[in-house]
Formats: C-alpha cells, sequence, structure tokens
C-alpha cells in the first residue's frame, strides 16, 4: 500500500483535490439554495409551499447516481451543452441544497417565534428579521448536521466518476487496474476519504466553538 | 463494486429510454437548440477539439500511468493527431456501460476504447478497421490444477464485465458446454475487470474471461498470482473504435478508417503491437469482417 502511495501520490492528491474542490463548491451552492427553499416552506403562499416541497421530494427522493445521469445524458439532449464536471456540480449542488433546505427548515423551527413577534412590533422589515435574527441564531443550530451533510457530499462525490469526472474514486479505479492491486489502492483511498472527512469535522467543532459564545461570529 | 454495478444497469436502462420519453412527453425537441451538422469532421475541425470517450482500465490498451491515459490506443492516436493540426485531443474517461451510451447521447465524437466488434455493435454503429485481435482466453490462479482446458469450466464459476463482447464470448462457451452437458456453475458480472481479477485472486471465481491480450498483461504485472488458459471454441474476434452511424459522423468515421488503414500499411501498428503486446498480430488490414456472433 506504501508503494502504491509513493509510486502515485500526486495522481492521488490531484484526485483528491477535485473530489475536496467539487464538494465544497457544491456544498456552498446548496447552502444558498437550500435557505431560500428552506424559506420557501415556511412561506405563507400555498404554491411557493407546494413548489419548494416538490423540488425536496424529487432531489431527496431519488438516487444520486440517477440524478447525475440525468444532468449528464438529458441536458444536451434539450439544447444545454455542459461539461462533465459542470453536470456533476449541477446534479451535487441541487442535491444537497434539498437535504440541506430540510436541515434549515428544522433550524430555522427552533428559534423561538416570540422573538419575530418582538421584531415585527418593532417595525423591523421582514428581511432584516430573517438576516438578522433568524438566520444568525439557525446556523448555530445546525453546525452539526451542516457538517454531517459535508461528509456525506465528499463521499457522495465518489459517484461522478461514472459521468467521466476523473476524481479521487477514478484516480484509485485506474491506478487498481493498471497495478492489478485493488485491495490496497482502495484500501488507501478510503484511508484518504477518512483523512479529508476527519478534518471537516475538525473544522466543524471549532466553528461549532466559536459560535457557541453569545455573539461570537465563524 | 458489485451492487454498485447492479445500480447502474438500472439506472443506465431506465436512462436509455428516458430521453426519448421526457422529449416527447414534454414536446421538447422544438426547443432542442443542438444545430444540425452535416459533416462531423468538418464541425471538429472548425471547433478545434477533437471529444472521444474512453474506458481507461483496460490495460495494455488504455490505461492511466502517473496520472496521463497512455496504452497501445494513444499511441495510435499520437499518430493520428498529426494529421488534424490545430485540433485539440479531449479524452474524458468513463466506466465502460457509460461509452456506447454516451456515444448515443453525442456526448462525446468518436470512441477511442478497445470495443469488441459483435453482431449487434456492428449493427448499432459504425465500427472501424480492426485495431487489435480480441478472441478471449480465461485467467486462472496460477497452480490451479482443476482448470487446464475449456472443458474444465464445467461446474465453475466464471466472471467477465457488464455489457462487454467478451462476457457475449463467455456465454457462448457456456452454452455449448450445456449443450454438451456439462454446464458451467454460474457467471458472475462486474463493471470492470479489476473487480474480476481481484475476486478470482481470492478465490470466489474460478475463471476470468477476457481477450487475450489483457489477460497477457496481467500474468506480466502478477506472474505469481496469474496463468492463462486458452479457450478453444471461441471464434475470432477483433477490437475496433465506433462512431455513430448517422449521415453527419460519416466523415468522421471515414477518417479513422483511413488513418487506422495508413498506419496498418506503414508497418506502425506492427510495430506498436510489439511494444505493448510483445508480438504482432494477425488483423485485416481493409476492413472488418462481419461478426458472426
Amino acid at each position: 500500500m506504501i508503494e502504491i502511495l509513493l509510486s502515485n501520490h500526486s495522481v492521488l492528491l490531484s484526485g483528491a483535490a477535485v473530489t475536496v474542490f467539487l464538494s465544497v463548491i457544491a456544498i456552498c451552492i446548496g447552502g444558498v439554495l437550500g435557505l431560500i427553499v428552506a424559506f420557501g416552506l415556511r412561506s405563507r403562499v400555498l404554491a411557493v409551499r407546494l413548489w419548494c416541497g416538490l423540488y425536496r421530494s424529487f432531489w431527496r427522493g431519488t438516487p444520486i447516481l440517477v440524478q447525475l445521469l440525468i444532468a449528464f445524458y438529458l441536458l444536451p439532449h434539450i439544447g444545454v451543452e455542459v461539461s462533465p464536471f459542470m453536470a456533476a456540480l449541477i446534479s451535487l449542488s441541487l442535491n444537497t441544497a434539498a437535504f440541506q433546505a430540510e436541515i434549515y427548515r428544522a433550524g430555522l423551527a427552533e428559534i423561538p417565534h416570540g422573538e419575530v413577534e418582538a421584531a415585527r412590533m418593532l417595525g423591523i422589515r421582514e428581511w432584516s428579521i430573517r438576516a438578522r435574527i433568524q438566520v444568525p441564531q439557525m446556523y448555530r443550530l445546525v453546525m452539526p448536521p451542516l457538517i454531517n451533510e459535508t461528509i456525506i457530499i465528499i463521499k457522495n462525490s465518489s459517484l461522478v466518476s461514472v459521468i467521466a469526472v476523473t476524481e479521487l474514486m477514478r484516480r484509485s479505479q485506474q491506478i487498481a487496474s493498471s497495478t492489478f492491486k485493488p485491495l490496497e489502492t482502495y484500501l488507501l483511498a478510503g484511508l484518504i476519504y477518512m483523512a479529508i472527512n476527519l478534518v471537516l469535522a475538525y473544522i466543524g467543532r471549532r466553528i461549532e466553538k466559536r459560535l457557541a459564545i453569545s455573539g461570537g461570529r465563524a | 463494486m458489485r451492487s454498485n454495478g447492479m445500480i447502474f444497469r438500472m439506472s443506465s436502462a431506465f436512462l436509455k429510454g428516458l430521453p426519448q420519453a421526457l422529449v416527447v412527453t414534454l414536446g421538447l425537441s422544438s426547443l432542442s437548440a443542438v444545430p444540425a451538422h452535416a459533416d462531423l469532421l468538418g464541425d471538429v475541425k472548425q471547433r478545434g477539439t477533437l471529444v472521444v470517450g474512453t474506458e481507461a482500465r483496460f490495460p495494455p490498451f488504455e490505461f492511466v500511468k502517473d496520472g496521463k491515459i497512455v496504452g497501445y490506443s494513444s499511441d495510435m492516436m499520437e499518430h493520428i493527431m498529426k494529421e488534424l493540426p490545430n485540433v485539440q485531443f479531449k479524452q474524458l474517461d468513463l466506466p465502460w456501460q457509460g461509452i456506447l451510451p454516451g456515444l448515443a447521447a453525442k456526448r462525446f465524437d468518436y470512441v477511442i476504447t478497445s470495443v469488441t466488434a459483435t453482431k449487434e455493435r456492428y449493427n448499432a454503429y459504425h465500427l472501424s478497421v480492426p485495431i487489435a485481435d480480441a478472441t478471449v482466453a480465461a485467467l486462472k490462479r496460477k497452480g490451479d490444477a482443476s482448470v487446464t482446458k475449456e472443458a474444465d469450466l464445467a461446474g465453475k464459476v466464471a466472471g467477465s464485465q457488464t455489457g462487454s463482447g467478451q462476457l457475449q464470448a463467455l456465454e457462448g462457451v457456456a452454452a455449448r458446454l450445456k449443450e454438451a452437458g456439462t454446464p458451467v456453475g454460474s457467471i458472475r458480472t462486474y463493471v470492470d475487470f479489476g473487480e474480476a481479477y481481484a475476486d478470482l485472486a481470492s478465490g470466489r471465481l474460478s475463471v476470468v474471461v477476457n481477450s487475450l491480450p489483457n489477460l497477457l498483461e496481467a500474468v506480466r504485472q502478477r506472474p505469481e498470482a496469474f496463468e492463462v488458459v486458452p479457450l478453444t471454441s471461441v471464434p475470432k474476434t477483433y477490437f475496433s473504435w465506433a462512431g455513430r452511424k448517422d449521415a453527419e459522423s460519416a466523415t468522421l468515421n471515414a477518417f479513422f478508417d483511413e488513418q487506422i488503414r495508413r498506419l496498418h500499411k506503414d508497418g506502425t501498428l506492427a510495430e506498436l503491437q510489439k511494444k505493448w503486446f510483445g508480438g504482432v498480430m494477425d488483423t485485416p488490414a481493409d476492413a472488418l469482417p462481419v461478426p458472426t456472433e
């Protein structure tokens, strides 16, 4: 295994870089979208609630592999040209947006309604209530599940190799088939995934601690 | 990996019909912005990139070394791309099960990966002039005395790759053994040959059926683990590259056929075969013989 690591470290590193890069951007895009969907799910307008519910149900209820294949093969069919990386980014972002929406919705529900009512009484505008009262407090509550979701996306990103994105998993498959040593190679890949996720979990714990201090910012 | 393969097969089968179904039901065909080209080769030259699909897990034909796709077909492409100056060569690496569907869905212009010429594929795609011999053999664990000839496959578990020509050849062997009253135990399929070799090494399979050049490479890399057993009843088959069978692809298909013929005639192909397979193969230089199976 050490031998495989030594002779392929730059290739594995480039694969890991693609994995992290793709996942982190997907998490960020999904975070913004997820927040919109979360507020949409709590909207007073029925149509908005229905559409956001439909979105969530589709992306949460279908396998990520099917979503990837749809983005890769179907989009060009309807005239949208996307590179394999873009197709992967689109599916992962839209997928995590659905899961993050549920995380945020749960977080928002935990914030005492009295705070929002008091803010309205004081004449604070709705947008300010969301941006200054609800969202900051919600992030404090949802950090653990959010870190969880990030780790899940890192692991799910191993599926994007089926649509020609050469990330860590595909790199290890390539190495496994040219060295004919799959066992050692996949064990190594597993350790690299775990290392990435341990670092993420550590960063998450640090942010959580900072946020635990009243008025503290990440 | 095996369970993954299952999901993949299910979803790719589901997807095969999905685009058409969606296009029809949603009336999207009129929205399609894909322009109708008349000439794919001219198009490739105009846009300055040639996009091809490759399964870079098939040593020594196409595999990855130090992060780059190398092998027999990469060396061939180096000679061929000289004929397309100012065109960038873009190679997408994806699992075999996505290669021919990806070509059909126009995700790439051409397939530069070893495609075993079978009857079905011959009817559905334009298969190029043969690039190599693809006749199959079996791989066994070194020193396994229970398998020494084709008839010994009776009652054994044999493996090959999902959706491959090699699997089809294995099924042919199994059918003949069944007729003889000595059926094969069972056949297992894998997303990639690497997983099949791993299962062979661990004892879950008795043999893996693949094309001889690939098996020789496996033996060359792991001589302590594997040994080749010839299969005598299988027909001679060839590896080709593949293009779409539509009118616009005709120019690109003709270009590749002509280039392979050229490499055959000037001795480049023989030279590359010596380099990658250790010997020269006997393949037709002009056209692919119509596959019988």
